[in-house]
């Protein structure tokens, strides 16, 4: 069943996947990468060696942003490091024997040490009608124009608050996407907020400097941005016609064809759930994250995470915790020697800390609304597998479900396909909120496998070995 | 066959969901959805594909049946499940397309067996 | 100190039966639960409402699951008058499938065995070969490996996420006190009086039935009593939904009214762990597609494991306290498929003292060296 034993195996080929696998071949690690995508890339680069020989024009419109993760990919390509793509792991286990799929095959892998590095989602975003055909997230376009070089073909209108959604405003305003309008979330308040930490945040301008010249290009385009938008509905018979809105009090609609929404991004945590790590509640950003040391290492021994599956912080963040989390394995497979591992360490350390001032202000300004965080109409679906509405959640509450496991044994919330990673954090919040509890106290769905769909007829047939070479 | 027809009938509506930004053929891949042939170009996911090829949706709802098409794009939604080459539940935001492949949706709750 | 009459630990399938019933005969009941029950029997069971092979050895259990399956419907029916809950109860007759000769003789023999032992009469069950099974399930072919089943008429399933609502919007319909975030900590006996410390309150009453499954142990001997139980666990697979193709459940196999396939389950020593492993995902898995080979084309959406709580000889124990009387220990593995006697008949042992017939053999005292 299991032939080798990898020193390490990495789950997930985004710039912290990329970069601990190239330093651990650095170090002489027997070292395999198991990635669901095609390619790699994770979503900041996804798809980039295609879009850079099929799309140029696309590569080029992307920007300096993008492109600057050819370095890492011809860097991770040259490593000699074994990568699958199309694999998706499905179970790990305490003894760290990764199953996975690949090509409709079963296949069961063992570690010494390992490395998740799965990156983070969107934040799904409840508001009515937001299962209607048309409606998808900001980022998702984004990662669409980059895996396909496709763009959303009618009237467009990106509503949301985040860096990822100016992003995404700005890189399709620059083509032929028909924009109506930015509507912007947040609240008057996070400015105000936001503010002590402003001082900090021009330690890392380039972020800032950044958010202010997508804000005078979308200007200049003529594209119009509302600030302060609230009740945000989605209508439509057999897909999206219209979005309905308040402005400053006013309520306004807009007919559209495709609605992009975004409020900001969450760490993948099913793998270090399913783990059993510790996991702990951002208070700021209302997700839940696993506790690491300055290392990556996780509460479970020999599992460790690196990138935006810990706390959310950017992909040249990302990137440096990997070799990070690398080095680590190193000296815990006394590759290295604890001295060795720190000296190597610093020029990582010295770059996370040059971006993590920069996210106190954007955690502070970009803080949820709690009107998105838990949806007020109690006809919106919470759960899009079971179709769960926010209504039926509250009633479990009132019924004497009081935690997220009891609410998805009454409601069925969280049993569909997706496992929860689309209604969990939602389910959370309205079930916090009716009691006056955090969050936190709410708890997450217990993670069962398959945490990514497998088949009876391919988990009976599991017998492949797998060979390093 | 009928039914398909009127379903995917339904289904290219009038506006297509996606375009393709850069519009150069170089290489064109030919693939089978339903029983159409559906034309992409070499490195497009299959649900991306199909959208810019003028379908709607690519799956229904599984209790009220309604339409539904892809919300995340990175394989976390299960909006974009589709039959691939014989195989079921296939994330087809995340598989590019192929020469010859077959795509079919799966109807909700009724015929995976 | 909060006063009350009856109190009810453990607000699972047992313990909301028995306040269920007792709130019917008009009785006020409180029920304490600790709120993590999410990975227990009550949640994590097949919902099978089984009687074929139950009773080897003792009779009186055999004709005890008996009784139970045949006032299942009426107590279906009310449940769900009451409540206005459904609990997808079906009796239709159920299967225990045979893969390979062996099996199948040896479970004629089992159960003709059974048969003899069963002192109330016709035991009944039907051997099978395997063309008649294939020809009461059109909807799917059958793996080469079968070679037959035993099938029972008395055999049916249900939902039991919805039995447990249900019977809990009963437990409210009633007037019942339910608490859902105590744990109880320690129970004391002084003047005909029970005081019940939870983490949170302190209660007073006059009865109290342990009615908390792998928690019944220490608690028991705080009143007196001496029980006997181990968790033992069971790993299930539940697979996306599919239009309807199994009418009657098998006892590894049943379809949901939802359309999901559940697969189940093993039986393991582990304490009380409640984790899944690989090896028994696969074994599962693997027994699935060799009674319906087409079934491999279905997707596993999640699995659990979950503890049964097992007395030495597998049967239920109901006893009362001697050294404090009016304390009550009601422990089974079966508790969906008794539901209602625990409902009807336990709850009056519990007021009135009354006990059918037999009732002794349940006493823990058969397991005293």
């Amino acid at each position: 069943m299991i032939d080798q034993t990898f020193d390490l195996v990495i789950i997930g080929a985004g710039p912290a996947g990329m970069a601990g696998a190239l330093e651990a071949a650095k170090h002489k690690l027997s070292v395999l990468v198991l990635d669901e995508q095609p390619e790699e890339g994770g979503q900041i680069f996804r798809s980039i060696s295609t879009t850079e020989r099929l799309r140029p024009e696309i590569f080029a419109l992307l920007g300096n942003n993008y492109q600057s993760g050819r370095k890492l990919l011809f860097s991770f390509q040259r490593s000699g490091v074994k990568y699958f793509s199309g694999a998706s792991v499905w179970l790990v286990e305490a003894d760290k024997s990764v199953s996975f799929l690949q090509n409709g095959i079963a296949h069961q892998v063992k570690a010494n040490r390992l490395l998740i590095a799965t990156g983070a989602q969107e934040r799904p975003v409840p508001i009515p009608g937001w299962t209607l055909p048309g409606v998808m997230g900001a980022a998702a376009a984004d990662v669409l124009l980059k895996s396909s070089g496709a763009v959303p073909s009618g009237r467009v209108v990106i509503a949301g608050s985040g860096p990822l959604m100016w992003l995404a405003a700005s890189r399709f305003a620059e083509t032929e996407v028909s924009i109506l309008a930015v509507l912007e979330t947040v609240n008057f308040s996070n400015y105000l907020q936001a503010l002590p930490y402003l001082p900090q945040a021009l330690l890392a301008s380039e972020y800032l400097k950044k958010g202010f010249r997508i804000k005078m290009q979308l200007r200049k385009a003529g594209i119009p941005v509302l600030s302060g938008v609230h009740n945000l509905r989605a209508e439509g018979a057999k897909g999206l016609e219209k979005l309905y809105f308040t402005h400053r009090g006013n309520s306004k609609s807009l007919e559209l064809d495709t609605l992009l929404l975004h409020e900001g991004v969450v760490p993948n945590t099913k793998l270090t759930q399913q783990l059993g790590c510790d996991h702990d509640w951002h208070e700021l950003q209302s997700y839940w994250y696993p506790l690491l040391d300055q290392w990556g290492n996780t509460s479970v021994k020999g599992v460790a995470v690196a990138g935006d599956c810990g706390i959310v912080a950017g992909a040249l963040t990302s990137e440096a915790s990997g070799h990070l989390a690398a080095l680590e394995s190193t000296f815990q497979l006394g590759k290295i020697s604890q001295k060795q591992r720190d000296a190597a360490a610093h020029p990582f350390r010295k770059e996370i800390n040059h971006h993590k001032a920069v996210r106190p202000f954007l955690e502070h300004l970009y803080r949820p609304n709690p009107k998105i965080l838990v949806p007020q109409d109690d006809s919106t679906l919470v759960c899009r597998c079971e179709e769960v509405t926010a209504g039926f959640v509250r009633q479990a509450v009132k019924f004497g479900a009081l935690d997220l496991n009891r609410v998805k044994a009454y409601t069925r919330c969280g049993m569909g396909q997706c496992q929860g990673r689309m209604c969990e954090l939602t389910a959370a919040e309205i079930i916090a909120e009716a009691q006056g509890k955090s969050p936190r106290e709410v708890g997450y769905f217990r993670c069962r496998p398959p945490l990514k769909p497998i088949t009876l007829g391919q988990l009976a047939g599991l017998e492949k070995k797998i060979k390093a070479s | 066959m009928v039914q398909l027809l009127k379903v995917l009938n339904n289904s290219i509506q009038k506006g297509l969901m996606l375009k393709r930004l850069q519009k150069s053929q170089d290489k064109v891949v030919t693939f089978w959805f339903e029983k159409n042939p559906v034309q992409a170009q070499e490195g497009e996911s299959v649900a991306a594909a199909l959208l810019i090829a003028g379908v709607k949706y690519l799956r229904y709802a599984q209790v009220s049946a309604k339409p539904r098409m892809p919300y995340c794009w990175m394989g976390v939604c299960y909006e974009c499940l589709l039959e691939i080459d014989g195989e079921q539940n296939q994330q087809s935001c995340l598989i590019t397309v192929k020469d010859g492949m077959h795509v079919r949706r799966q109807l909700p709750a009724i015929e995976k067996i | 100190m909060k006063s009350a009459n009856i109190i009810v630990v453990g607000g699972g399938i047992i313990g909301v039966s028995l306040a269920y019933g007792m709130a019917e005969q008009g009785e006020k009941v409180t029920v304490l639960d600790n709120g993590r029950g999410v990975n227990n029997a009550s949640r994590g069971n097949f919902g099978l409402v089984w009687v074929q092979g139950k009773g080897a050895g003792m009779p009186r259990y055999a004709q005890w699951t008996m009784e139970a399956a045949q006032t299942w419907q009426t107590f279906s029916e009310k449940l769900g008058e009451k409540t206005g809950f459904a609990i997808d109860y079906e009796k239709q007759g159920g299967f225990e499938v045979c893969l390979g000769e062996t099996a199948w003789s040896q479970r004629k023999v089992e159960l003709e065995q059974l048969q003899r032992e069963s002192s109330f009469g016709k035991y009944d069950f039907q051997m099978l070969d395997r063309q008649s099974v294939q020809d009461l399930i059109p909807g799917m072919l059958l793996g080469e490996a079968v070679t037959g089943a035993s099938f029972s008429p008395h055999d049916g399933h249900l939902n039991p996420l919805k039995l447990l609502t249900a019977l809990i919007a009963a437990l409210g319909k009633n007037g019942v006190t339910l608490y859902s975030d105590q744990q109880v900590e320690s129970i004391s006996y002084r003047n005909d009086c029970f005081e019940i410390k939870t983490s949170a309150e302190n209660f007073s009453a006059k009865k109290v039935v342990l009615a908390c499954g792998l928690g019944i142990k220490a608690l028991a001997q705080q009143v007196g009593l001496e029980i006997p139980m181990r968790p033992q666990r069971g790993q299930i697979l539940v697979t996306e939904r599919t239009k309807p193709l199994l009418a009657y459940p098998f006892v590894t196999l049943r379809q949901t009214r939802e359309g999901s396939f559940m697969i189940g389950a093993s039986h393991e020593d582990v304490g009380f762990d409640t984790g899944t492993t690989l090896l028994q995902m696969r074994s599962l898995a693997g027994h699935a597609v060799q009674i319906f080979p087409e079934l491999s084309k279905l997707q596993l959406v999640r699995c659990w494991g979950a503890l049964r709580i097992l007395t030495p000889d597998t049967k239920p124990i109901y006893v009362e306290s001697e050294i404090c009387p009016g304390a009550f220990v009601v422990t089974s593995h079966s508790g969906i498929t008794l539901a209602p006697l625990h409902a009807n008949i336990l709850s009056k042992w519990i007021l009135d003292g009354a006990t059918p017939e037999g009732f002794e053999q349940f006493h823990s005292k058969r397991f005293d060296a």
